[in-house]
Formats: C-alpha cells, structure tokens, sequence
C-alpha cells in the first residue's frame, strides 16, 4: 500500500499551473503597466509564482492520498452494510457530505 | 493560442492524476474486499483533482501570510487544520520525512528552486 501513492513531480506540476495562472491573474489586474514591460526584474520579483520544496510536495501527495482512501473506505462501509460487494455511486453520494467537510 | 496550450496541458496532467487516482483506489477496495465501478473511481478522481487546486491555492496564502514565497511542510498541515486526525497524521508523517533526508535537502530545495524559475520563464515569454 506504500507503494501506491502520487508521484510528487505530478502534483507539483499541478500546483505549478495553478500558481503561474495566479500569478498571471495577478499581473493583469495590476493593469497594463505590467503588461508592457518585459518580464523585468522588477515585476518578476513581485509576481513571482509561489513555489513549494520538496517535503511540502511529498507531504502533499501523503494528504491526497488519505483523501482517496478515505472516499474509498467510507463507501466501502455503506456498501457493505447494503450487503453488496461493488462500490456504486449511491454509496459515495452518501458519504461525500460528511468527506467534503472532513477535509 | 496560449490559451489552448494552457488547457492541453491541464488536461494532460488532470488525465495523468486520474491514473494514479484509479490505481491507489481500486488497491484500497481490493484491501476490503469490494469491487469499485468505474464511475465512482472518475468521480474520486475528479475530485481529488479539485481538492488539488484548492490546496494549491490554500498553500500559496498560507505562505504569502508568513511572508514567503515557497510552500513549505507548515503550510500544508495548516491546510488540514480543521481535522485533528488529519493534522496530527501529516506531522508525524513530515517528522518521518524531515528524518529521513536531512543532509540533501538543501540540495534538493536549490534544484527544485532552479526547476521553478524555468517554468516560469516558460509560461511569462507568450504572454509578453
């Protein structure tokens, strides 16, 4: 079950995209001052997209991972008090509810 | 034009996530003993996806508030802060991993710093 987790290097590339089309937000807002100069020193510095370190990713991919899990096991506990062996979209339309506030 | 590539690639990546979505849950149901059928793994896939993004955003206030601009372990247990299980869970798993690799971290961060500035440079060049 170890084994079986997110590749850091996905969910950093999801994050990434995330943070650059934030920060590309951000510099349209501040107008086209922003928009003329090349990506200068200046402005890069300022809306520069936030990054993380390596843990902070590997941590990451450690919380998506107990989500999954989690999603799976509680449907798994409603599907099996049905006395079914197949996990259905009935079953975890019952426990997203609580799931979505849990995390 | 950007805009397209933009999407081809969050496609790409959303894709790629709901492969390790899929494994890492149809693994789970296999330990208990249930089948899954394939549009509920889709659907934990998506959200999962979801959950991502907004993590994403999370962490980059989080460590904007502190006064930084890398996300670091703090951040992400702060995330969770809201389930102590969860929380207490992420810092005993972040105390497994600050043990693990303390020498080479230093290493790594200058790497995935460098990495970081690439991509950026990457993304800004069409806009401009």
């Amino acid at each position: 079950m170890e084994e079986n987790t997110f590749e850091p290097d996905l969910v950093h590339a999801i994050f990434k995209l995330v943070w650059s089309s934030r920060a590309l937000e951000r510099q349209m807002i501040e107008g086209t001052d922003a928009l003329d100069c090349e990506v200068g020193a200046g402005t890069s510095k300022k809306n520069r997209p936030t990054s993380a370190n390596g843990n902070a990713v590997k941590l990451s991919c450690e919380l998506l991972r107990n989500f999954v899990i989690e999603a799976v096991q509680r449907a798994a506990t409603i599907a099996e008090a049905e006395g079914v062996s197949k996990i259905e979209a009935t079953h975890l339309e019952r426990v997203l509810p609580q799931l979505l506030l849990d995390f | 034009m950007e805009r397209e590539e933009e999407d081809s690639v969050s496609e790409l990546l959303r894709d790629r996530f709901r492969v390790s979505t899929i494994s890492i849950a149809e693994a789970e149901a296999k330990r208990n003993d249930m089948e899954i059928s394939g549009p509920v793994m889709t659907c934990i896939a998506d959200l999962a996806f979801k959950f991502t993004e907004q993590l994403a955003k999370d962490l980059e206030l989080f460590a904007q508030h502190a006064g930084r601009k890398t996300a670091n372990m703090e951040d992400v247990i702060l995330s969770a802060h809201r389930n102590e299980h969860l929380a207490a869970l992420l810092r005993s798993f972040s105390n497994d991993l600050k043990a693990r690799e303390p020498q080479s971290e230093r290493k790594r961060k200058k790497s995935s710093k460098k990495e970081d500035q690439a991509t950026t440079s990457v993304v800004h060049i069409p806009d401009s």
